[in-house]
């Protein structure tokens, strides 16, 4: 479904990614965790074409959508088709200027849709992220965070994506917001059959999440295992270090791993 | 002690914050209000004066304020007042033109250079440039000595220093909009450019556009009161403020009010303007940090 193999991105001569490849079958869920810097946000965006990747390929074969197959180097293809990519903060994510509704509509803007059949996917798509169809006439300046990333799920749903990339989706909210939210995620994901691609800090929520783990480190890959082995026989030393210490933080429990679809109320 | 005290102002500072959107509305109203109120005034003052701008009247000439004359007459023997009633609506108009047809010239090229490619970015901005680097009066001055001395020249000279600022600002404000979230994210999700720049670039840099126009408003009254006053704008006998200043210097020591009164015109109307573009810029910039 979505394959990357040795991609590599150099900016400025700089190496910020090396050799990555993963391969990510369709409804599955991969978490790509590591420290800031590690290349995290860069694999994102190289693979939405925001960054030019400097070598590796790249396929995508979407349910509805053109298959996207992409070899060497590339660069400018403006989000993969049948995909759609909910941001680290809502409001930013967010034009202050526009309702909701507007800059929800506007992900299906290439389906050429009339007023009324706009209104009413607006509506639905809102409905599916459990907000009110209200919201869709306020501006981002007027709800709260968690209604703002709420609004960014429903832009993507919308598009009725094969794929979604989430960069931090829960590091803006509260642990309250996070847990529901992390819900809806969850609901979403098993009612549409979504491939769900989650660049997270947060092992307690990688481990509640994830199909498959991608560590990365220094944009090199440190681990590429299923979550289940990951958790149990890590790869590496850092991959020991990394669930040791987040158990030492508590974010990481058995019963939270249990318990899918929430997580524990940790400091992001 | 001083950190208690800090955070009690703090908070008390945030309880007393209001909110800026319905400050803006409120003056937006007010603002609304002023205007409607001076086109009253104005009217009535064209329907009241019994005299017309440009005709001489050599039984009274330079005659100081009297009952007759509120603001008194000039060497032709017209009435000040009417005088600067219709001077009011070339200075305050031509500047208005000038600004707005400024903007629109300024904010195309800025855009264009901030949304087509790096050789339209850097060819219209060093355009941009090269424009800045003639001082603008006398690069109007220039112009319109070439040209000839008469409204239109003045006016296209005006409108051809004018536009840079306009360019620049909308350039460096929709670069910096280009890497914000939402615009990405519009790019993403397959929005044609068009719409990008018409719904998410545009409305966000509207409210700066506003202020600076507000203050380029105010700046090229002064111009056109300069280069009239020069004698390159506005040709006797039509009344401008700055050519009203230049017709009564040589009656300074006699008959000070000629140029007193358009003197304090000029002063009033970009003193007013200025103030109502700082207000609004400080409005609209709290509207912003709110929005972020």
């Amino acid at each position: 479904m979505l394959c990357i193999e040795k991609l590599q991105l150099r900016l400025h001569g700089k190496s910020i990614l090396e050799d990555v490849s993963f391969v990510l079958p369709r409804g599955h869920t991969l978490c790509i965790v590591g420290e800031s810097g590690s290349g995290k946000s860069s694999l994102l965006r190289a693979v939405n074409g925001l960054l030019p990747a400097t070598f590796g390929s790249l396929s995508f074969h979407p349910k509805n959508g053109r298959p996207v197959s992409l070899k060497g180097r590339w660069k400018g293809v403006a989000g993969l088709s049948g995909s759609r990519w909910v941001m680290q903060d809502p409001i930013s994510a967010l034009n202050p200027k526009l309702p909701l509704g507007v800059s929800v509509g506007e992900s299906v803007f290439a389906q050429k849709l009339s007023p009324l059949e706009l209104k009413s996917a607006v509506s639905a798509a809102l409905a599916d992220v459990e907000l009110s169809p209200e919201m869709a006439k306020r501006r981002p300046a007027q709800v709260s965070m968690g209604q703002a990333q709420r609004a960014c799920l429903a832009r993507a749903l919308i598009a009725r994506p094969d794929l979604i990339f989430f960069d931090e989706p829960l590091s803006a909210l509260d642990a309250i917001v996070q847990k529901q939210i992390a819900a809806t995620m969850k609901r979403i994901q098993t009612r549409f059959d979504t491939t769900f691609v989650i660049v997270t800090h947060d092992l307690g929520f990688a481990a509640a999440y994830a199909d498959h783990m991608l560590v990365l480190r220094g944009g090199r890959v440190e681990a590429n295992q299923s979550a289940e082995t990951f958790f149990k026989t890590p790869e590496s030393d850092y991959c020991r270090e990394l669930i040791a210490a987040a158990h030492e933080l508590g974010s990481l429990s058995e019963t939270v791993a249990q318990v899918s679809g929430t997580k524990a109320a940790t400091p992001c | 002690m001083t950190v208690q005290a800090d955070a009690g102002f703090l908070e008390e500072a945030d309880a007393q914050k209001s909110n800026p959107e319905i400050d803006l509305k409120r003056f937006l109203v007010r603002l609304g209000f002023s205007v409607v109120i001076l086109l009253v005034v104005l009217a009535v003052g064209f329907l009241l004066s019994p005299y017309a701008p440009n005709e001489p009247n050599f039984l009274d000439r330079l005659s100081p304020p009297t009952t007759n004359h509120w603001l008194g007459t000039d060497q032709l023997g017209r009435d000040v007042a009417t005088r600067l009633l219709y001077g009011g609506v070339w200075s305050i108009g031509l500047a208005f033109l000038i600004t707005s047809v400024g903007a629109i010239v300024g904010t195309a090229v800025g855009l264009a250079a901030g949304h087509f490619g790096r050789a339209a970015d850097v060819t219209l901005m060093r355009v941009t440039d090269s424009f800045f680097a003639f001082p603008e009066l006398i690069a109007a001055v220039t112009i319109a000595g070439l040209l000839g001395p008469s409204t239109t020249n003045m006016v296209l000279a005006l409108i051809l220093v004018g536009w840079m600022k306009f360019a620049r600002l909308v350039r460096s404000l929709s670069v910096d909009l280009a890497h914000r979230d939402f615009v990405v994210q519009a790019r993403l999700n397959g929005l044609p450019s068009r719409r990008i720049l018409w719904r998410h670039i545009l409305p966000n840099i509207g409210p700066s556009l506003v202020v600076l126009w507000t203050n380029a408003w105010s700046r090229s009254i002064l111009s056109i009161s300069g280069l009239s006053f020069l004698g390159f704008g506005v040709q006797p006998p039509n009344a401008e403020w700055g050519a009203m200043l230049l017709d009564g210097k040589a009656y300074m020591q006699t008959a000070p009010h000629l140029m007193i009164f358009p003197g304090l015109a000029i002063l009033l109307t970009v003193l007013s303007i200025n103030l109502t573009g700082d207000r609004l810029r400080d409005l609209i910039g709290s509207n912003e940090l709110s929005a972020d």
